[in-house]
């Protein structure tokens, strides 16, 4: 009787310590603040290579990671992606020679070869071809058959620099004679093509224009996309977005990454590269291939 | 090992019984209650907050988990894009809208901070104490802090490409709910508790009331008053103890009814068998004293007649030695008819009866005897004349034959309608208590007519130092 009465107090009290066992680990002081390590500069002085938000920043890193650890690897020095939310911001950074090497969008490459003397240094060939497109796609169920049917939508833009996200679609909206604030009932920006997909295919907006070659890659890795948003209309091809250098790049480094780019279809490690990032290869281009793109640029600038 | 004593319980039952016992069938059922609703009410909330506590930090966990996650998500971009400034905003808003997040950093690829909650500076403690693999889901750890427990959920950010997102969850708030419940259960454990002992409390009245009112009758049959009856409250083992209780009183009334009608038969038999004891008696001397002293007094007035006339000289010597005979006879005859019956009793009273019987006694038993008499001028009730001068017989008798007494005295007095009578002798003594178990019958007949007469009979006396006899009678 007395044992049974033990047995149960000590049951209650194993029960009772159950609950207020702490881990055994040192205590860690949530109020002594220091402050946080200052970055010590690295000896070897990373290739910056900026990525224009063609596509979202994780696809950037997925396409494009390949592609740069392939040029790290035959630079034999360091490469640092740098993205940024909007093409202006890229310019920027080329300008102020905060990058070496950048995947600029045309309408972005004739600005800044314009302002600062951004020099091409190659262009990507897809399909075999050195041009592109910039494609109206609607959802797959939507009546649209032109952009007059998207009157009174919503309309999603790229970038306020993209050429196929944004100045295309307003020179349409131009030629009937309209604004796109009057056309549509909102538009706003998603800063990359795929999100601008995304966004029709989701029905967060009514329609977009996007670059074709952005929008073939994006219906590639997801196919369930290409279900879900169908093409309306396609632009006159434009001179493909290129690869640049800023003003300050040294000449020769300019030379070595131009070179390193174009044999890179010549190495099956490049062309592993090429692929994942959907492009043939790289060759050399020249200024005036991105002339159409002046000319849509001037006439939605000179549209009033 | 303490092996315990199997002769007698041990000693904590030993209290408890000794405990239990000295307190009342209220105070126990109360007890009961007490302990039951305390019992239950403890486990149940030592119970409930067991429980409580697990299932309120399993959700933490899987809050915590779902804010990381999140984080790390809306994170991803920002990372990318270099917004720095937004990703802090993200990481402030996180905290804002989840208030048992304790704090929330960024680390990137390089294993830099590059957003956090603190404010200025950074516990570098923190950094090191979760860590996750790239491919991990996430990573959830209990952290000691100066704070208390944190749940430390680390989440890498795009695969680990863009770094790891760190949120900690305080159970601070788990500790206050479990805290607040088990306070709210406490209190209405005392307040059950003291609704209980209210219950309880009616319930050992209903419960005890018919026991005490039972105890009661039974004290008052216990001393003899057959009439009290328990009002049977609840046909329940009580009511039934009731039910027997007053079959048994009913029982016990009938048996004494009986018993005193049986007294009184008795009583009634007892004067009837006295009276014709005294009535044969004084028959039996009126018969000795008319009869046959008559006879022969004749007898010897004729042997005094013909020894006057015998001329045989040797005749007349025979004559009077018949005569003598006779008259001795005669004496005898007289003295067995006032021992049975005096007619002195009959025909001038106690005193005088008493008078004449004391004188005969000391003549006869030469023993010193006084007799005085206060207040007995008026004749007393036959029977109570009779009762008491047989008693004095009786009495001086005994004193004669057992007492080895010098001297006696009897006093009798007459005081408040009552009658003292009072035996006294300087004899040997003896014990009272054996001479009443030992059934004497002189005693017990005293004693029988005393109390026909509805008085008492004391004796006292002590080995060594003589007897006095008591008689009380009321006239």
């Amino acid at each position: 009787m007395r044992y049974l009465l033990v047995c149960c107090l000590l049951i209650l009290l194993i029960g009772l310590m159950g609950c207020t066992a702490q881990p055994a680990t040192a205590v860690i002081s949530l109020s002594n603040l220091e402050p946080l390590p200052v970055d010590i500069p690295t000896e070897v002085v990373p290739l910056r290579v900026a990525i224009a938000a063609v596509i979202s920043p994780q696809g950037n890193v997925d396409s494009y990671g390949p592609l740069l650890n392939y040029l790290s690897a035959k630079l034999e020095r360091p490469v640092k992606l740098v993205q940024r939310r909007t093409y202006a911001e890229i310019n920027d950074l080329i300008k102020a020679g905060d990058v070496d090497m950048a995947f600029v969008c045309t309408s972005a490459y004739v600005a800044g070869a314009r302002e600062f003397g951004m020099q091409l240094l190659a262009a990507p060939q897809v399909d075999g071809e050195t041009v592109y497109y910039s494609v109206l796609i609607v959802p797959t169920d939507s009546p649209a058959k032109s952009i007059e049917d998207l009157r009174g939508g919503i309309f999603a833009f790229t970038d306020p620099m993209s050429n196929t996200g944004r100045n295309y679609p307003m020179h349409l909206i131009q030629k009937l004679g309209e604004t796109p604030d009057m056309f549509f009932a909102r538009t706003f920006y998603t800063y990359s093509h795929d999100d601008a997909i995304r966004a029709v295919a989701n029905h967060v907006a009514d329609g977009a224009a996007v670059d074709s070659l952005v929008y073939q890659f994006v219906l590639a890795r997801d196919p369930e996309l290409g279900q879900r948003t169908r093409i309306i209309h396609q632009s006159r091809p434009f001179g493909i977005p290129p690869v640049v250098v800023g003003p300050h790049v040294r000449p020769q480094l300019a030379a070595q990454l131009q070179a390193t780019l174009i044999h890179m279809a010549d190495d099956p490690d490049g062309q592993a590269a090429l692929a994942a990032a959907g492009l043939d290869r790289f060759v050399p281009i020249t200024d005036m291939v991105y002339d159409s793109v002046r000319e849509l640029e001037q006439a939605v600038a000179s549209t009033p | 090992m303490i092996t315990p004593d199997r002769t007698a319980p041990p000693l904590i039952f030993q209290y408890f019984w000794r405990f239990a016992g000295a307190v009342s069938v209220r105070t126990k059922i109360l007890g009961i209650v007490l302990v039951l609703v305390v019992l239950l009410g403890v486990g149940i909330t030592v119970q409930v907050r067991i429980v409580l506590q697990n299932a309120l930090i399993s959700r933490l966990q899987e809050q915590s988990v779902s804010i990381a996650r999140d984080v790390a998500a809306r994170a991803t971009d920002l990372i990318l894009i270099n917004d720095l400034y937004a990703l802090h905003q993200l990481l402030v808003e996180t905290q804002a809208n989840n208030p048992d997040v304790r704090y929330a950093f960024v680390v990137d690829s390089n294993g830099e901070i590059i957003a956090h909650t603190f404010g200025r500076g950074f516990p570098m403690a923190l950094l090191m104490a979760n860590t996750i693999a790239p491919d991990d889901h996430h990573q959830t750890v209990e952290l000691a802090t100066d704070e208390g427990p944190v749940w430390d959920t680390a989440v890498p950010i795009f695969n680990g490409q863009a770094g790891i997102a760190r949120v900690g969850v305080s159970v601070d708030s788990v500790r206050a709910t479990v805290a607040a419940l088990t306070g709210q259960m406490l209190l209405t454990t005392v307040m059950v508790s003291a609704v209980g002992i209210a219950a309880a409390t009616l319930l050992t009245w209903i419960v005890t009331r018919p026991i005490l009112n039972l105890k009661q009758v039974a004290q008052a049959v216990g001393q003899g008053d057959f009439s009290q009856r328990i009002t049977p409250w609840a046909g329940d083992e009580i009511g039934e103890l009731a039910q027997a209780f007053n079959t048994m009183t009913a029982e016990l009334d009938e048996a004494e009814q009986e018993r005193q009608e049986r007294d009184k038969l008795r009583t009634r038999l007892l004067e009837q068998v006295i009276t014709a004891q005294e009535e044969e008696r004084k028959r039996i001397a009126r018969e000795l004293h008319d009869e046959t002293g008559q006879s022969l007094t004749s007898l010897m007035v004729r042997m005094q007649t013909m020894n006057q006339k015998c001329p045989v000289p040797e005749l007349k010597l025979q004559i009077e030695d018949a005569r003598r005979l006779i008259a001795q006879t005669l004496d005898n005859v007289h003295n067995l008819a006032l021992e049975l019956r005096p007619s002195v009793l009959d025909d001038l009273g106690l005193e005088a009866a008493l008078q004449r019987y004391v004188q005969d006694s000391r003549r006869r038993y030469s023993l010193e005897i006084d007799l005085i008499a206060i207040g007995l001028e008026d004749r007393l009730p036959a029977p109570v004349e009779t009762a008491l001068y047989r008693i004095v017989q009786e009495g001086l008798t005994n004193v004669a034959r057992h007492a080895q007494a010098h001297t006696a005295s009897v006093l009798l007095e007459r005081r408040n309608g009552r009658i003292r009578l009072i035996i006294e002798d300087d004899g040997k003594g003896f014990d009272p208590l054996q001479a009443a178990s030992g059934g004497r019958l002189g005693l017990y007949g005293m004693r029988e007519r005393a109390e026909l007469l509805n008085g008492t009979v004391t004796i006292e006396s002590v080995p060594g130092q003589g007897t006095s006899l008591f008689v009380e009678v009321p006239v």
